[in-house]
């Protein structure tokens, strides 16, 4: 493993721990209800359904198709958001 | 896709096999315990090539984690001919000889289980920005709604819907005049049309514990059902009336009263009533009606900083005091109105331009948070110098409420005369609270000139609803008032005549009590 993915695993692993995961996907969550991403994506989906038929769409159709755009349509200001609250919590439990 | 599950998981049920997907639930998805978690961040990655990301799965055969995106539990299935993986992430169930999520329902039953199990332990108060604020707000974690059996039978028996277009005027009702009794039926308006408060009624939220027929929480619970109802007809409003007469004595009568202390009473007569809806974290009733935390409370209470400075040894005494409105003096009253004492800025708030003659809400507020002189004869006893000195007292907002009400002081009952002030005085659609809060006068005296606009800080700005209008003369007068329907349509409300307004009237209008909702609403 290159050393990012060894401290990736090691800030997750931290986090996870610590119960700052849930409370930083809890709060990604409302940040992107909040700003329209997830009906956006929600829409998305349904265009896809839509186009591959309701009876043979599999969840991995979906996958897919949304997530680069996803990832695309996620607002600057959540993504500064959230890396301000891991960057403090990690200057909080430095070992 | 079927809701029904596939028949490949009946190789899996057997034997204790919901007590296993329990435990893999409790210590692999969900992990509400420090204990579980720590299990978590040590071994819930992927056992051929270590990483945690690439939506992780789980046999549920045996113990192996692999990676969805990667192919590793694929290749796992295929080899030990285990067909069942979880997600880790989100529960789901995937079936490798359907390759897809199947959906069983004992163990979705399981799976809704073990997630409330894992939310009350880690104790997460969601945040929902919508109108399920009240639901939320009682420490439940939003879910999407399904209907139990009890709901499904009402449907069934109660066919009639009503469709919410944007234009449909459900919620609009003309109220019918009992003498003099316009001053109750705008306030009655603008309190039906507050989103907030419209919500907690719609939803059932009161449960009464007055013995009589009294209470007047009730009776708006009533009086939302009406204006809701479809009813196009005016609703006479005599049980209202009646009700008001009992609990505040001096609004009693056929004469006209002020519509702004006919809220004040309002309020103040449902906040006691409200007493079987006061519940807080632990489950019991509160008694203090300092910490109250009813309805009314939640949506109309702010505080109200006031700061008195020595003026010799510069120490400061801070009280904060809860309020539902803020009365804001007038040009053209005994008091004079400018100049603005040091402190003021002359800096454009609001987008609205100070033109000379026109004055805006916002030069109001202005003068309402500006420090002022006590003269010399009001001195007042400095905790600091233990002597009576000269001071300056100054008013900020400590907590903003979720609806501000702003009363212009338009009466005026000075011992020289009683008059009408029909200054015309200029608010906006939108108000940004920010300049008057007691943090930003902080930010200013430490030298901080220049506020950085936090874009993601939306906490002060607010949204006009509810405007009540007073025509006439202090002796004889009538009241009527615009509200705001389906974000930017408005209807005026002169008692049983409701018509369609455009903003220019609402915002030409007078104006005597100004009503604003916060555009965005956040969990403490």
């Amino acid at each position: 493993m290159s050393k990012e993915s060894r401290m990736r695993a090691t800030i997750n692993q931290k986090l996870t721990e610590m119960g700052e995961r849930e409370r930083l996907k809890e709060l990604l969550r409302a940040k992107l209800t909040e700003c329209g991403w997830k009906d956006q994506m929600k829409a998305h989906c349904k265009e896809v359904i839509k186009e591959k038929g309701f009876e043979h769409v599999t969840v991995e159709d979906l996958v897919v198709e949304i997530t680069p755009k996803g990832r695309a349509l996620v607002p600057d200001s959540v993504k500064k958001e959230l890396l301000h609250r891991i960057r403090a919590f990690l200057a909080q439990h430095a070992t | 896709m079927s809701p029904a599950g596939c028949s490949h998981v009946n190789g899996y049920k057997v034997d204790n096999w919901k007590q296993n997907l329990r435990v893999i639930y409790q210590c692999f998805v969900w992990s509400g315990t420090a204990e579980t978690r720590r299990r978590k961040a040590k071994s819930c990655i992927c056992h051929m090539c270590g990483a945690h990301l690439n939506r992780l799965h789980s046999c549920l055969y045996c113990v192996f984690f692999g990676c969805f995106t990667k192919k590793h539990i694929h290749e796992h299935a295929k080899n030990k001919r285990h067909n069942l993986a979880i997600d880790l992430l989100y529960g789901g169930i995937y079936c490798f000889v359907c390759q897809d999520y199947i959906y069983d329902k004992d163990m979705e039953q399981i799976a809704k289980e073990e997630q409330r199990k894992a939310w009350k332990l880690q104790g997460i108060s969601f945040c929902f920005l919508s109108e399920n604020l009240m639901l939320s707000k009682w420490g439940e974690k939003y879910t999407t709604w399904e209907p139990t059996k009890r709901e499904l039978e009402l449907l069934r028996h109660n066919p009639k819907r009503r469709k919410i277009t944007t234009n449909c005027t459900i919620g609009l009702r003309g109220l019918i005049n009992l003498g003099n009794t316009c001053f109750m039926n705008c306030i009655v308006q603008a309190l039906t049309h507050t989103p907030l408060l419209r919500d907690f009624f719609l939803s059932d939220r009161h449960k009464c514990e007055m013995q009589s027929n009294s209470c007047l929480v009730c009776e708006m619970s009533q009086l939302f059902q009406e204006f809701y109802s479809g009813h196009r007809s005016p609703h006479i409003p005599f049980r209202l009336l009646h009700l008001v007469w009992t609990h505040a004595r001096h609004l009693a009568g056929y004469e006209q009263q002020d519509a702004h202390e006919f809220l004040i009473a309002a309020l103040d007569v449902l906040h006691r009533h409200c007493k079987g809806d006061t519940i807080n974290d632990n489950g019991k009733k509160a008694n203090n009606p300092n910490h109250c935390n009813c309805i009314i409370d939640q949506i109309f209470t702010g505080g109200l900083q006031s700061d008195v400075t020595c003026q010799v040894c510069h120490g400061v005494s801070t009280t904060i005091d809860p309020f539902w409105d803020i009365s804001l003096d007038l040009p053209g009253s005994s008091t004079p109105f400018w100049p603005l004492s040091p402190g003021g800025d002359g800096s454009t708030v609001n987008g609205e331009s100070h033109l000379s003659g026109s004055t805006t809400l916002t030069d109001c507020l202005r003068r309402f948070t500006r420090p002022e002189h006590l003269g010399s004869s009001a001195k007042i006893k400095c905790g600091g110098c233990h002597s009576y000195q000269e001071s300056t007292k100054q008013l900020t907002m400590k907590k903003l409420p979720i609806v501000a009400c702003f009363h212009l002081k338009r009466f005026e009952h000075s011992a020289k005369l009683r008059r009408k002030i029909t200054t015309y005085v200029s608010f906006p659609l939108e108000l940004d609270m920010t300049p008057f809060m007691a943090s930003s006068k902080e930010s200013r005296m430490n030298g901080q000139y220049q506020q950085t606009v936090d874009v993601l800080n939306n906490d002060n700005k607010y949204s006009l609803f509810a405007v009540v209008n007073h025509q006439g003369t202090l002796e004889s007068g009538h009241y009527t008032s615009f509200i705001r329907q389906h974000k930017d349509q408005w209807f005026k409300c002169d008692d049983a005549i409701i018509t369609k307004a455009s903003i220019k009237d609402v915002l030409d209008s007078e104006g005597y009590l100004l009503f604003y909702h916060k555009q965005f609403l956040e969990y403490e």
